[in-house]
């Protein structure tokens, strides 16, 4: 190999550049940018209408009213008064309080009544609540029901706490909170940084099979490169395109007022994760060098893979939360520094098996 | 089509196909799965354990003095440190307590969520530790039992008229299966049977743990065999929803979406082998071999689908068998089965036009990627809704999720919901085989270029442009049914945190129909004049794009497809059916005349505007289609707003 090459030259760098070039040509990377953004959103629209329809009393401030009757009414008032998000009105006539439910009037119907508890220990609430069905609305009724209750509860818990061995731990103060900061750290972008990474090597699989399916791996083998060569400047395109595109991600998100920490580590783990997963691809590529059979057994490969992570101290969508929320322990970079690990020492062995492959039957 | 030759090209495509699975592939394949599993054991059963999954993301600075110690060791949300002013200061640490008090008020997103997420945690920590209480009534002194009845009157979601407020909801409804034309279908229906009023009432009033006799209101209407889903609402959870307050949950069918999960999964993998294998085809000229047997197109398509096809339905079965008789899902039964065929289809015929289009398969794995991704969602969505509304049936998941919590199904239901996708699957499949043949297979085109092959190959003469309107109805359908589906929910959290009346919700709509509905109507034209199988004079560009609004405006009225359901119970699916219903009133004649005529003239006029447009170049395609939007657009919102 001659020495007065520029580093650029070098036959490794230049297929990596192609293989990217070839993505670009085809506008399938923008393909691709636009399944991510189409999965994001996907994803955050998911979220919003899952927690409204899961929780809705964490976005909504609509109101509900509910008409209260029984013997136990004036305990379920007092306890709703406490709620926000109910207002109710009061029934002495059970058949007066349904004809309101029955033209909507009200949007709920409670009945409280003390009944004796079936063993023997006192009186209980038994509340019948009526709620409308088969509108998106019942769930808003029911959460703020549920609301109502639990205060309920808890009133009758203090009343009679000398009933009780254990005092039930008070509640800390209520505050107003994003719903969705648990998931969109935990889950959400978890899942955009991974992407990337597995699309990577999805497509070092092709990217090898396909020159070999096509036959114009002989081509390249024809040119003064080794096959060591081509494998390496194939992962190293693929390796390098996750980390920026999960920059690409990080920059999005923090525009949209998510702020993502420790972005270093982050790309750094993204990277090794890549490396791991483009090297199962290359090596399944030059193993079996028909696209059907290696993308069949990297997606299952990989998706057993990650889930084996289950068994780490910390999972890697763990590990990318706790870096992104700011919340990182020492086993957290414990894990950065195993991925780093894990992925050159398999890409070394990759390189030794790629090394001894004959390619000439392709 | 040829049942030998096609069996012929099945067992081919088994065997010994170019890009073949050998048997070392499939011993790896195997054990991975089987490692799978093995994972999937270990993580369910090892969920608890505390290792992995949980993600502590939150510090709280606690003793173990104090009763919150315990709390915050109950979660896997947050990690427990020793109280630190200085931390929280610095954001080190998200919440401190000293004894009961909160030692810091939270300052950041961050500090709020976490404490809002302690506060819940220390709710589920007391139902759990007075449990054990030794006196029960004191420990749970509230009994819930939540009764789901319907109401009359007037409805935030359902803006029609009323019907005079008689109680008898479920089983009224249940008669109201086919709608009359006219739309206003339940004064009339509720007329005969208000004697039910409060009936169902008196037995459910009963307290206590047991869930069964609450769904005693859903039964009545479930059997209707209707299309009222609403009563079904309350069984669907599954959930036991008498009991502690903490045990209410509101109606989401979460566990059943997850053994939906299930089959949509098998899918993706069935598709990248059928993918490969469909684009293995064209590399190198292999699939010139086949093109010159004597099997037809269809033959060859059909019988290197069919493996997939029979491979993707055995999972489905085998599945559905799986979690019937090891008790998960008892309910399971063939239908669960049956209707996970279309998806199946569509997830194939997806892929085969994906792999016609693909240039390489890089090209064909970010395909790939898409159409999982588009698809799964197009199954999703809806099935959220499995018990809330009608609007779930677009996804024939719901279905699957009915089957599996044991409901029973109409047939219209299960017609409306698999019709649309099996047939679009048909019409895609029948456009890649317009590219199946060696101009297109073995060459580079732009896949534009491929996208109006594969529409030509279809124009013979200029009534096509009917028969292309026609062909594209599913497309349409499916479409603005998808459309309808995300503005649904779009709407209902605009609902809920805005508090808007849908208005936002519908002009949306409206706008998405009318951008569907005028490219379905003029794609196939400008494919026609670029392969120049149309003249391009402005004659017969009128004549043409009227033809298509012909054709179309025949395919919608006939199809129909939206009536069978309930779904114009909901305004926003009303707008999404142009055919609004008349104001009363009117002379039936006229209704008649005036509804049938000016749909057709609408279309005849739009298609015209953008076959005008496209017979004179892409740019004059391009604004021209947009003029036809806006016409459609405000025809549509006079319709919707002046009967509103």
């Amino acid at each position: 190999m001659p020495e007065d090459r520029p580093w650029y030259r070098d036959p490794r760098i230049v297929i990596a550049r192609r293989d990217v070039r070839s993505l670009s040509r085809e506008k399938t990377i923008v393909l691709a940018l636009l399944i991510q953004l189409f999965v994001a959103a996907f994803s955050g629209f998911l979220v919003v209408g899952l927690t409204s329809l899961y929780d809705p009393g964490a976005v909504a401030s609509g109101e509900v009213e509910l008409a209260i009757t029984g013997d136990a009414q004036d305990e379920l008032i007092e306890a709703a008064v406490e709620q926000d998000g109910a207002s109710t009105v009061r029934f002495n006539d059970s058949t007066e309080a349904r004809r309101a439910f029955q033209q909507r009037q009200v949007d709920a119907l409670l009945n409280a009544t003390y009944v004796d508890s079936p063993d023997g220990g006192g009186q209980r609430i038994a509340v019948t609540a009526r709620i409308p069905e088969g509108s998106i609305r019942s769930t808003l009724i029911v959460v703020n029901v549920r609301r109502v209750l639990s205060t309920l509860e808890r009133q009758e818990r203090v009343d009679r706490a000398g009933y009780l061995e254990n005092d039930p731990v008070p509640l800390p103060p209520e505050v107003e909170a994003s719903p969705y900061f648990g998931f969109t750290y935990t889950i959400l972008i978890p899942l955009l940084l991974f992407l990337p990474a597995f699309i990577s090597g999805s497509v070092a699989v092709d990217t090898i099979t396909e020159e070999m399916e096509r036959g114009t791996l002989e081509l390249l083998r024809v040119a003064p490169v080794s096959l060591l060569d081509i494998v390496d400047g194939k992962s190293l395109g693929m390796v390098l395109l996750a980390p920026a595109q999960s920059l690409l991600w990080i920059l999005l998100l923090s525009f949209n007022g998510i702020s993502v920490s420790n972005v270093l580590p982050i790309l750094v783990f993204i990277t090794a994760v890549a490396t791991v997963v483009v090297t199962i691809g290359v090596v399944l590529g030059v193993a079996t060098g028909k696209r059907r059979p290696a993308q069949l057994l990297y997606s299952v490969l990989t998706l057993v893979v990650f889930g084996t992570a289950v068994v780490l101290p910390e999972h890697p969508a763990t590990t990318i939360a706790k870096l992104a929320v700011d919340s990182p322990t020492l086993g957290t970079y414990a894990h950065v520094v195993g991925a780093v690990a894990l992925a050159v020492g398999g890409y070394a062995l990759a390189r030794r098996y790629a090394d001894g492959v004959d390619a000439s039957p392709f | 089509m040829q049942a030998d030759k096609l069996l012929r090209v099945a067992r081919w495509e088994v065997t010994k196909n170019a890009g073949g699975v050998d048997k070392r592939t499939l011993v790896v394949m195997a054990l991975a799965i089987v490692a799978m599993g093995a994972v999937a054991a270990v993580a369910v059963s090892g969920s608890g354990s505390g290792t992995g999954l949980n993600a502590d993301i939150y510090r709280v600075g606690v003793d173990d003095t104090s009763p919150y110690y315990d709390v915050a060791d109950s979660s896997g949300s947050f990690r427990i440190q020793d109280p630190d002013r200085e931390a929280l200061r610095n954001g080190d640490q998200e919440l401190g307590f000293s004894g009961e008090r909160l030692l810091y008020l939270p300052r950041n997103g961050k500090q709020a969520a976490a404490l809002a997420d302690f506060r819940s945690t220390t709710e589920s920590y007391n139902d759990r530790t007075l449990a054990g209480a030794e006196n029960q009534t004191a420990a749970f002194p509230v009994s819930v039992t939540l009764v789901y009845a319907e109401q009359g009157g007037q409805s935030v979601l359902d803006t029609r008229e009323a019907t005079g407020g008689d109680g008898s909801g479920n089983q009224s409804e249940a008669t109201t299966g086919t709608p009359d034309a006219d739309g206003n279908d339940t004064t009339t229906a509720t007329a005969g049977n208000g004697t039910t009023t409060g009936g169902d009432g008196g037995g459910d009033t009963t307290t206590g743990g047991d869930g069964s006799d609450v769904s005693g209101g859903g039964d009545g209407s479930a059997a209707g065999g209707g299309a009222d889903l609403g009563g079904i609402g309350a069984r669907l959870t599954g959930d036991v929803e008498g009991g502690t307050p903490a045990d209410i949950s509101p109606p989401f069918p979460f566990e059943s979406l997850v053994l939906a999960f299930l089959y949509i999964v098998p899918m993706n993998f069935v598709i990248q082998a059928y993918g490969s294998s469909m684009l293995s085809e064209r590399l190198n000229r292999r699939g010139e071999l086949l093109l010159v047997t004597p099997a037809s197109r269809g033959d060859i398509i059909a019988g290197k689908t069919l493996p997939y096809f029979a491979g993707a339905i055995g999972v489905a079965a085998l599945i559905t068998a799986t979690l019937r008789f090891s008790g998960i899902a008892p309910g399971g039964s063939p239908i669960a089965v049956l209707a996970v065929l279309p998806i199946a289809m569509l997830f194939l015929a997806a892929t085969f036009c994906g792999a016609m289009f693909a240039r390489s398969f890089k090209e064909l794995t970010f395909v790939t990627v898409t159409i999982t991704v588009s698809l799964t969602s197009y199954a999703f969505v809806p099935a959220i809704f499995t018990d809330v509304t009608p609007i779930a049936l677009i996804s024939p998941l719901t279905l699957v999720v009915m089957d599996l919590t044991g409901q029973s199904i109409g047939v219209g239901e299960f017609l409306f919901s698999t019709l649309p996708p099996l047939v679009t699957a048909l019409v895609l499949f029948g456009l890649g085989a317009g590219l199946y043949r060696e101009e297109d297979m073995f060459t580079q085109r732009s896949i534009p270029l491929k996208m109006l092959d594969a529409l030509a190959g279809q124009i013979n003469s200029r009534r096509s442009a009917a028969k292309m309107s026609v062909i594209l109805i599913p497309f349409i359908v499916v479409a603005e049914l998808a459309a309808v589906a995300f503005l649904f929910v779009l709407d209902s959290v605009s609902l809920n945190i805005f508090g808007t009346n849908q208005t936002l919700g519908i002009v949306l709509i409206l706008g998405v129909v009318a951008v569907i509905e005028e490219l379905g109507k003029s794609l196939h034209l400008y494919a026609g004049y670029a392969h120049a199988r149309y003249e391009r004079a402005l004659r017969s560009a009128l004549g043409l794009g009227a033809l298509s609004g012909l054709g179309f405006f025949i395919a919608e009225k006939g199809l129909l497809i939206v009536r069978l359901s309930d779904l114009e119970r909901l305004p926003i699916g009303d707008a999404a059916v142009s055919g609004a219903p008349p104001p009363a009133g009117v002379p039936l004649w006229l209704v008649a005349l005036v509804f049938l005529l000016a749909p057709l003239a609408l279309h005849t006029v739009t298609a015209a505007i953008s076959s005008v447009g496209a017979s004179r170049g892409r740019w004059s395609y391009g604004a021209a289609i947009a003029v036809a939007v806006v016409v459609h657009f405000v025809y549509n919102f006079t319709v919707v707003s002046s009967l509103a």
